[in-house]
């Protein structure tokens, strides 16, 4: 047998960690220009590191501390923490049935019913924003309804520029991006898992509870981290129908960079909502892992 | 220990190498005095200079109907959405010839070192322009700002839903019997009008107790508004659809909601109004010093003004514009026919602000409260 010279095996091995390199660098440079890179900054701003106007304070805790010291913008987080939930869950619930009802009951066109659930997606987010200031205003379609059927005198105020509006809002435009995970779980399902549950006597509600929905639970916490996660920092639809009520963290630290002219407490509050994000991925990640296992 | 392991260790320590160099530039880019490109001299000739203007500007301000007689190259235009942010973004490394900001933050940019006094000699529309938008631009006896457009911020309401008073009043911004149908600007000057309400001296530089007493009177007031507006277009949506019967907003509205065929007033408070002045400043460091002047010529000239305000009901600092040629509603909107409108009492220019910050995170909790 012939052995091949030891040069010959360096030469491969050198090439294929030079082919690695070259696939690996651009995106590797991408993340750490584009996602560390800010992150380190923004990061260095919170903690003056870096300052940008006259009146920053070079190297301090000050803004850290009075940020946590019970500020207005800790209760503001909170609040923004409360849509989030109220919003993730509310999506789920309603994008649970749609991927159901896709996975489990429909059978040739289920694909093309679900491109047309996420058809809105092809749209432009502030279209669809615009389009609900005009179905929920004083003289939109709501109101024109109600005041037309006679069931009220006036104008429901509170559809627009409220909490509710915001909530209302950020559902409807997580709801089809939500089914997606869920319908994935539920479409990849072994379905003789269901017809064993049947045969050894469980009713239709708890072969549903205790295999279907035990099966689709990481399809759901998915969709719920995909709701939570952007929400809680989200700012563009509480500015266009929030109102003074509607306002979020996101609010907050968009101000703090703009007419607020202050980047250190705008940093403190961005890097605090991107621990609080990596907290809850981390959180989620884990969940999911051990549901997988348990649904095994 | 392989060689393809190897390769990954020696990718990491270099992708965290160039990481660290691009934090590094970065944060040499934050603290370093901008003035190391080599700019034109206000001695140099226009023919020695590239002449690609860059101009960051407000979007609708880039037609050529603004700057008439400018008669080299068109400029490149970027836009900017705020006074803070178009700072923000000169402060952190962008670099325009020229940029259109608002009286009020002129020192903050010659603070930040980023701009240059202009040479009123080679402006020949300079002469014509209000003398009161002229000082208003000057710091140190420089003229850091040649001021172009103004207006005044003030109260618009639905004048067959609203009743005033006897006396007009900002006060009407916290009138509970309109609750609900108010609408706020998004903004630190909401503090100014709460202090002239309160009769303060000067609200644009406010005391602790002033600056707490105003906090307090917004938040309690905050609950008869129904939006803070950040988009004049937003507004003025809300407004027409009957959402909103009180407003802040600038004399544009009034001529896009009297053209709505609403009957609006535009009003003049007790308090006086306030009023902004917006202007061109030179960045610092410039390679086309000449073009900039004539580029800022251009825009000061009479032509112009009579463009700006026929097409976008926005004052012009240039005082020999011909009245004739503009409708007689926006002669008397603005008031163009008396030179003392901008006067105190009965108007305030805008100042800057000497505690900006504070202003601006008060402001932030007043939202977030």
């Amino acid at each position: 047998m012939v052995r091949p010279a030891r040069s010959t095996i360096h030469q491969g091995s050198l090439r294929r960690g030079l082919a690695t390199l070259a696939l690996v660098l651009p995106p590797l440079g991408w993340l750490i220009l584009f996602f560390l890179a800010p992150i380190v900054l923004v990061g260095m701003y919170s903690v003056g590191g870096l300052t940008l106007y006259r009146n920053d304070v070079y190297l301090t805790l000050d803004a850290w501390s009075r940020f946590l010291d019970g500020s207005v913008y800790l209760a503001l987080f909170w609040k923004s923490v409360r849509m989030a939930l109220t919003v993730s869950v509310l999506a789920v619930l309603l994008a649970y049935p749609v991927a159901y009802y896709l996975a489990l009951c429909t059978k040739g066109r289920k694909y093309v019913l679900l491109l047309f659930i996420i058809t809105p997606f092809l749209t432009s987010y502030l279209l669809r924003l615009l389009a609900w200031r005009v179905i929920l205003g004083s003289h939109g379609v709501v109101n024109s309804f109600l005041l037309w059927s006679g069931m009220r005198r006036a104008p429901v105020e509170w559809l627009l520029h409220s909490p509710f509006a915001v909530i209302l809002v950020l559902t409807y435009v997580w709801v089809p991006f939500v089914c997606l995970p869920i319908f994935v779980t539920l479409d990849t399902m072994d379905r003789s898992l269901l017809e064993a549950a049947g045969d050894l006597g469980a009713s239709r509600w708890r072969t549903f509870w205790r295999v279907t929905f035990r099966m689709s639970t990481p399809g759901v916490l998915a969709a719920f981290a995909f709701v939570f996660i952007p929400t809680i920092g989200e700012f563009v639809t509480p500015l266009l129908v929030g109102g003074p009520k509607g306002f979020m963290f996101g609010n907050a630290i968009a101000d703090l960079f703009g007419p607020g002219f202050d980047w250190q407490t705008g940093s403190v509050l961005g890097v605090f909502l991107l621990l609080v994000v990596g907290v809850v991925i981390g959180i989620f990640a884990r969940s999911m892992r051990l549901s997988e296992v348990t649904s095994r | 220990m392989t060689l393809d392991s190897i390769s990954r260790r020696r990718l990491l320590i270099l992708g965290a190498a160039a990481g660290a160099a691009g934090i590094l530039s970065g944060c040499r880019r934050g603290q370093s005095d901008p003035t190391t490109a080599s700019g034109s001299t206000p001695t140099g000739s226009i023919e020695t200079e590239s002449g690609n203007l860059k101009v960051f500007e407000w979007a609708g301000y880039e037609l050529p109907e603004l700057y008439p007689d400018y008669p080299y190259d068109a400029p490149k235009f970027t836009f900017m959405t705020s006074d803070e942010q178009a700072l923000a973004k000169v402060a952190s490394g962008f670099r325009p010839d020229i940029v259109h900001p608002s009286v009020g933050y002129v020192r903050d940019w010659v603070d930040l070192d980023l701009i240059q006094p202009w040479d009123p000699s080679l402006l020949k529309n300079f002469s014509d322009l209000n003398p009161s938008m002229i000082e208003a631009g000057q710091i140190d006896g420089q003229q850091y700002m040649i001021p172009l457009d103004w207006g005044f911020s003030s109260i618009l309401y639905r004048a067959d839903k609203v009743d005033p008073g006897a006396t007009e009043s900002f006060s009407l911004f916290f009138d509970e019997r309109y609750a609900g149908r108010i609408s706020w600007w998004d903004n630190p000057w909401m503090m100014v009008i709460a202090g002239y309400v309160r009769g303060f001296s000067n609200p644009w530089d406010m005391t602790d107790e002033e600056l707490a007493m105003v906090k307090g009177d917004l938040i309690d007031a905050k609950k008869v508004v129904r939006n803070l507006w950040q988009s004049q277009t937003d507004m003025e949506t809300d407004f027409a659809a009957d959402d909103i019967w009180i407003t802040y907003a600038w004399p544009a509205s009034w001529w896009a909601m009297n053209n709505e065929g609403l009957d609006v007033t535009y009003m003049d408070p007790a308090e006086g109004r306030l009023s902004w002045v917006e202007g061109l400043i030179l960045v610092k460091d410039t390679e086309n010093y000449q073009h900039a002047h004539a580029f800022a010529n251009a825009w000061a000239s009479p032509q112009s003004g009579e463009w700006l305000i026929s097409n976008y009901a926005y004052g012009h600092a240039n005082t020999s514009i011909s009245l004739d040629a503009i409708p007689p509603e926006l002669v008397k909107l603005l008031s163009l026919d008396d030179p003392s409108v901008l006067d105190e009492p009965r108007s305030h220019i805008q100042q800057w602000f000497p505690r900006r910050v504070l202003y601006g995170q008060i402001w932030s909790e007043i939202k977030a409260a």
